[in-house]
């Protein structure tokens, strides 16, 4: 079972979000994949006997639609193969626009486990990540991330 | 390292003293900054300290920057904080004016509606068997996360066919009857589907889900008319006291959050194309007339479709179910869909600005249609009453159907609310949930509940909404919508 990870759920009316921080950009891509999840099942009730490698396309030097386009793509998997993903590791992250086509990407191994739902205590089901409210953000105390999802 | 913090919303916070009452429970928001009009909120002095205790306003007025926005950015009287348009939110944008069209005005879940069944079976025809029915509907009408296999696997084909034909497609496959489409908003079709406009993806994920219900806020509800205001009313929609109703709430399910996912992303290229200017990114839109624009709203429209062929497909399936617990045929029971709803959604409706007629997109986020009976759009047998406005409540208390007006049409784009409208955040419900037995609380309030999710039940109980009974009656008052009846829930299946 993966371990649960840090986080503040932040008060909104109608949604759910998370906010934070993480040492720096590859470990708070990672976490906000670990939060999000987490809020959909708590990790440590899920496995991680499945895994995929994933890479992640988005627009050069643009950092909050690539987080919007990673998260959106593990939200797909998740739904298309009917796991729960419980562990991210990125194993190249470039923001910079030296990725396939000019942009930045992300290529990760996630691992997870098949939805079970006489064992899984689903919470809640995202539909998407929103922008609304989005922060990806170097700070002096490391790297700080906001999500609102819509649920 | 860039470090980007665009998505920031730019927009200002706003107080009591930004809001000037310019009519009886109709609040104006001046314009200032790059609002484009002004905003207007509908509500009364007990609901405004709610509304304005979290950011919903705040969004009114963001969608006010929105080019080509017509009159007022306005507000329901459940409007809450959402993301990019507030809940409960309503925009017309004028394409002669350069109007945009903007996926998160209609949200992931598009044509997220409800529909409502009629019967001539007594409160106490089903007395003591509620447990039963409820439980037959949990075990029929498959719910929850990623719910799937109600009627099999679709192929690609048939995903097709479901965006482009809509209800109509249920029908064919003898899923109800022609009856049932005249019922229906648009007929439950949109004619601008373009399946071709939908993406890979988008089709895959409907493959599984037509006539399943999903999780979070959705719900089948049986109930009864337990109060007429409209006696009139009441009896063109077929709904008379004490008999048991059917309120189905659901929507386009996985389909439309990637067709709301995809073009979210075409249009964060749109947007620096057209040189739009936005106070929050996720109102990302394009010209209704551009490329962009015009996939969307096709590809928005077959979501839209495909919502209607699953809401009616679902309650196909309720029928049955309903029909085999009471050993007994749907004719017999009185079955008859009154009428379906759509909440999320952006359409191009012709209407008066000023003195001259208006094609315009109306988009409705968490706001329902509210057309008077003369309307070429009300079916006939509306036409003395006006449209079937379906308001459900949350599950403990009560639901609502209203009936549209002349005066909907006139200040509101012919909209009115949806719902209560959340109060409390699902983090919050959960805890205040904490310890207690929630299904417990509800049957002794005379309801009983089969949740998929614990969670859910949570996070939707009857104290995280607003009271349903103050929202509806500012649209009474205001004339948007006449109320006709209210139904008491008796057993409710959550996702």
């Amino acid at each position: 079972m993966a371990e649960r990870p840090h986080y503040t759920e932040i008060d909104h009316t109608a949604d759910v979000g998370v906010e934070l921080r993480a040492r720096d950009l590859v470990s708070a891509f990672e976490r906000t994949a670990a939060c999000m999840f987490d809020l959909i099942c708590p990790l440590d009730g899920v496995g991680s006997g499945w895994s995929r490698r994933l890479t992640v396309e988005g627009r050069p030097g643009d950092l909050e639609h690539l987080m919007i386009r990673w998260l959106s793509e593990l939200l797909y998997t998740s739904t298309s193969e009917e796991v729960l993903l419980s562990r991210f590791k990125i194993e190249e992250l470039n923001v910079e626009g030296r990725g396939v086509g000019g942009g930045s990407h992300i290529v990760a191994l996630v691992h997870g486990e098949r939805i079970d739902a006489g064992r899984h205590a689903v919470r809640v089901e995202i539909k998407a990540p929103t922008y609304h409210s989005l922060r990806v953000e170097e700070t002096p105390e490391g790297w700080l991330v906001r999500v609102i999802f819509d649920t | 390292m860039p470090s980007g913090s665009r998505g920031e919303s730019k927009s200002r916070s706003t107080s009591r003293g930004d809001l000037t009452e310019v009519a009886d429970c109709v609040w104006e928001i001046a314009r200032s900054g790059g609002m484009r009009v002004p905003g207007r909120v509908y509500a009364d002095e007990k609901l405004l300290p709610q509304i304005l205790s979290d950011k919903g306003i705040e969004q009114v007025v963001n969608v006010a920057h929105l080019p080509g926005v017509v009159r007022y950015s306005l507000a329901m009287p459940d409007i809450h904080w959402g993301y990019g348009f507030p809940i409960g939110g309503v925009a017309a944008t004028d394409p002669s004016e350069g109007g945009v069209v903007s996926p998160g005005g209609v949200g992931y879940d598009i044509n997220c509606g409800v529909r409502l069944v009629a019967s001539t079976m007594r409160r106490e025809n089903i007395e003591g068997r509620i447990p039963e029915l409820v439980n037959a509907l949990f075990r029929d009408v498959p719910c929850g996360l990623g719910s799937s296999g109600a009627i099999g696997r679709l192929s690609q084909r048939d995903v097709r066919d479901v965006m482009a034909d809509g209800a109509r497609w249920a029908v064919m496959r003898g899923y109800g009857t022609e009856t049932d489409l005249d019922h229906t908003e648009e007929d439950g079709c949109l004619s601008s589907a373009d399946p071709s406009t939908v993406g890979k993806r988008a089709i895959e994920r409907g493959r599984s889900q037509v006539g399943t219900l999903g999780s979070g806020n959705h719900f089948m509800e049986l109930g009864f008319v337990d109060e007429v205001y409209d006696e009139a009313r009441a009896a063109a929609f077929g709904l008379e006291r004490g008999h048991v109703t059917l309120m189905i709430h659901s929507g386009s399910r996985g389909l439309g959050y990637q067709v709301c996912d995809d073009y979210l992303d075409v249009m964060q290229n749109a947007v620096p194309k057209y040189g739009i200017d936005l106070p929050d990114r996720q109102l990302a839109c394009a010209p209704i007339e551009s490329p962009e624009g015009k996939r969307y709203l096709s590809a928005m429209a077959c979501a839209a479709n495909y919502a209607w062929a699953n809401r009616q497909v679902m309650m196909v399936l309720a029928k049955r179910s309903i029909a085999g617990v009471m050993k007994a045929t749907e004719e017999e029971l009185g079955l008859r869909l009154v009428y379906d709803v759509c909440h999320n959604i952006a359409k191009m409706e012709r209407h008066r600005v000023g003195d001259r007629e208006k094609l315009l997109c109306i988009h409705r986020k968490g706001a329902t249609r509210a057309f008077p009976g003369d309307h070429d759009d009300v079916p006939d047998c509306y036409r003395s009453a006006g449209q079937p406005v379906l308001i459900p409540g949350d599950m403990g208390t009560h639901s609502f159907v209203s009936a549209g007006t002349h005066t909907a049409l006139d200040e509101t784009f012919g909209s009115c609310c949806h719902g209560a409208g959340r109060v409390m955040s699902r983090t919050k419900a959960r805890k205040a949930a904490r310890g207690r037995n929630l299904a417990d609380e509800l049957r002794r309030m005379g309801v009983y509940v089969t949740a998929k999710g614990k969670a859910t039940l949570a996070e939707e109980m009857p104290s995280a909404y607003k009271n349903v009974s103050d929202v509806v009656d500012v649209m009474d008052r205001t004339g948007i919508a006449r109320k006709v009846v209210r139904l008491k829930p008796l057993g409710v299946v959550k996702g």
